[in-house]
């Protein structure tokens, strides 16, 4: 991707909201993909939708796109009610649902061509254009069949930015995107959030929504459990990272231990874990301890005051906690090649819900 | 319009198009040299008077118009079915749909640029045959005198717009049948598989089959008896009256589209 659309929509919806989903029930069969999802997307921001495999993220975006209709509950698009039959409020949405899908034997010029001819009517030089953004005017005119995973994907975001849409739905758009690819998405999202659209990201990878989102939701079990601003979200899950000597972890794991308990009922949740790069097996260690920033003097402070000196101190954001936290590590059901029991095993221990779980190195 | 148009450009440069085209005339063009090349060494004299006679021409036109609604009726069904099935098995459809398209519109549009190259296919697929049939009727030392006979080359575009509607009948049951299959290849497998049950189905059900899809399709050209290939039909089964033959492709062809796009437009879209 080499560039922005260099277009310009604002958008001004009366409660400030791109997207309002209430109570949204979804099944399939006897699979309840949704059970009473509530999410409220700002305009003018990019949200990211986060939620394990199987979470509901997909069906989500395909109830925003008509191709589903919910058992229940209300959708909301653009500041106005979306109910089947009002296919020409997605003339103002874009969208890159699952995997692209296109003709094999067309090239990716005529792909986008095809699709143009459907919905929201558009402006022939305007595809160019988004062969151009997206980096593949050199191979536009090859047949869809010998592209990579990599390429369908960027023809996958043009083909969502056809009609210039004022709300853009991508579902894990940096699937097989190259590092370089990432960065230019990254960038593109941003500047089409700051030219007042709005995009809404849904993803598993966190990195990816970090560095990307404004606002974020996180989806467990057909619910949305977490939603609001990534630095609030990354605020309350922080973490304090010190470095001691190996002497002194016991006495320093007891303490930060302390520490982690003394937030009380109504703090977020605290743990403490900690590793030992193998290169210093015999060294200091780094011992981590999930707590607001702003405790990281008194955390240093406690621990000078115990005669225990700390050799580094680092505050630390992690969305991966805070996810795992959330979402309880697991998928609705093991559904879509979930890995059951993924935090304790990352973890290097046991995860006791609902109290605080310090574990020392070695 | 924009739909049909662009429909027409995807199905122009689609292999599938020019595959079953190719198929189709490569083997008609086949049977008729080599009819031509071995009359001459059929030993039987019915036989050989048959299969001389689908090489004479003006009765030539009707012997290979005859070839295309029977084996080409098939090949219609399964053009139907390839492009139908393809929206669900690629995923385009729900492309388009998430683009605010009407479900109907494109199913509609879809349908009649597929009906657009199905008429082409049958006049093209025509012209092959006559050529065929001519280098035929050369190879058996036939006459090809009648060729230019002005009488039946003025009932050719009727029966050729007849014979259309009757590709567009079957193609409209391909298209339909993969449609709700929701797969490119169950929908062609299940069109071939309706194609021969109809023919078998004349064996216990005599009485009905002349309203079945592809016999009234076959009846709707009135062609004279026993002067070509397939057509479906069969001595044994009473044919329906031309007009009535009509009637009856008509009611098949609506309710093929109108059930694709009540099926399209009710579906949950979740692959």
């Amino acid at each position: 991707m080499t560039g922005t659309t260099g277009q310009t929509t604002t958008t001004g919806h009366a409660d400030g909201l791109a997207i309002a989903l209430r109570g949204l029930h979804k099944s399939y069969g006897s699979h309840v993909a949704l059970a009473g999802l509530d999410l409220s997307v700002p305009s003018g921001v990019v949200y990211g939708f986060l939620g394990p495999n199987g979470a509901g993220k997909t069906t989500t975006m395909r109830l925003l796109t008509g191709l589903i209709h919910p058992d229940a509950g209300s959708i909301e698009l653009l500041g106005r009610p979306f109910e089947r039959g009002d296919r020409r409020r997605l003339f103002d949405v874009g969208a890159l649902i699952e995997t692209p899908s296109f003709y094999p034997y067309l090239s990716g010029r005529e792909n986008l061509r095809v699709l143009a001819a459907t919905g929201a009517p558009v402006r022939p030089a305007r595809i160019a254009e988004l062969l151009e953004l997206v980096g593949l005017t050199d191979r536009a005119g090859d047949a869809l069949s010998t592209y990579s995973l990599g390429m369908k994907q960027r023809l996958g975001i043009a083909s969502a930015l056809l009609s210039d849409p004022t709300l853009l739905l991508l579902d894990e758009p940096g699937n097989g995107l190259d590092p370089a690819g990432i960065v230019a998405l990254r960038d593109t999202l941003k500047q089409l959030a700051a030219s007042g659209k709005t995009v809404f990201v849904s993803s598993h990878i966190l990195g990816e929504v970090r560095e990307l989102a404004d606002v974020v939701g996180i989806i467990a079990a057909g619910r949305v459990v977490r939603e609001g601003p990534m630095e609030a979200l990354l605020q309350e899950g922080g973490a304090v990272r010190v470095r001691v000597a190996k002497a002194e972890v016991a006495q320093a794991r007891i303490l930060l231990a302390g520490l982690a308990g003394a937030e009380g009922p109504s703090a977020p949740r605290a743990t403490a874990s900690s590793a030992t790069p193998s290169s210093e097996a015999d060294g200091p260690a780094w011992l981590s301890v999930q707590l607001p920033h702003e405790r990281a003097a008194e955390v240093n402070r406690a621990l000078s005051e115990a005669g225990i000196y700390a050799s580094g101190l680092e505050t630390e954001s992690t969305l991966e906690a805070i996810f795992l936290e959330l979402t309880g590590g697991q998928a609705t059901s093991g559904r879509e090649g979930t890995f059951q029991g993924v935090s304790a095993a990352r973890s290097g221990g046991s995860v006791e819900p609902g109290g605080p779980t310090i574990e020392g190195p070695g | 319009m924009r739909l049909f148009i662009a429909g027409l450009r995807k199905l122009i440069r689609r292999p599938a198009t020019w595959i079953t085209f190719g198929v189709l005339a490569a083997l008609m063009s086949l049977i008729y040299v080599a009819i031509g090349a071995t009359a001459d060494r059929v030993a039987n004299d019915p036989q050989r008077v048959a299969a001389l006679a689908a090489l004479t021409f003006p009765r030539a036109y009707d012997s290979v118009l005859s070839f295309l609604l029977g084996l080409g009726g098939l090949f219609a069904l399964i053009f139907g079915a390839a492009i139908a099935g393809s929206e669900w098995t690629w995923g385009t459809l729900k492309n388009a749909i998430a683009r605010g398209e009407s479900r109907t519109r494109y199913v509609v549009a879809s349908f009649g640029s597929v009906g657009a190259l199905l008429g082409l296919g049958l006049v093209l697929a025509f012209l092959v045959g006559v050529v065929a049939a001519l280098i035929g009727a050369t190879l058996a030392g036939v006459s090809t005198a009648g060729v230019g006979d002005a009488a039946t080359i003025g009932t050719l575009p009727e029966k050729l717009l007849r014979g259309w509607v009757g590709f567009l009948e079957q193609g409209a049951l391909g298209f339909t049948i993969a449609t709700l299959a929701r797969s490119q290849l169950a929908g062609i497998g299940a069109g071939i598989g309706l194609y021969f049950a109809e023919q078998f189905s004349t064996i216990f059900f005599p009485d009905v089959v002349k309203y079945l899809p592809f016999h009234v399709a076959s009846a709707m050209v009135a062609l004279p008896e026993g002067g070509g290939f397939g057509g479906g039909g069969g001595a044994a089964i009473a044919r329906l009256e031309p007009n009535m033959a009509a009637l009856a492709v008509v009611a098949w062809l609506i309710g093929a589209v109108v059930v694709s796009a009540l099926f399209t437009e009710r579906a949950e879209i979740a692959g």
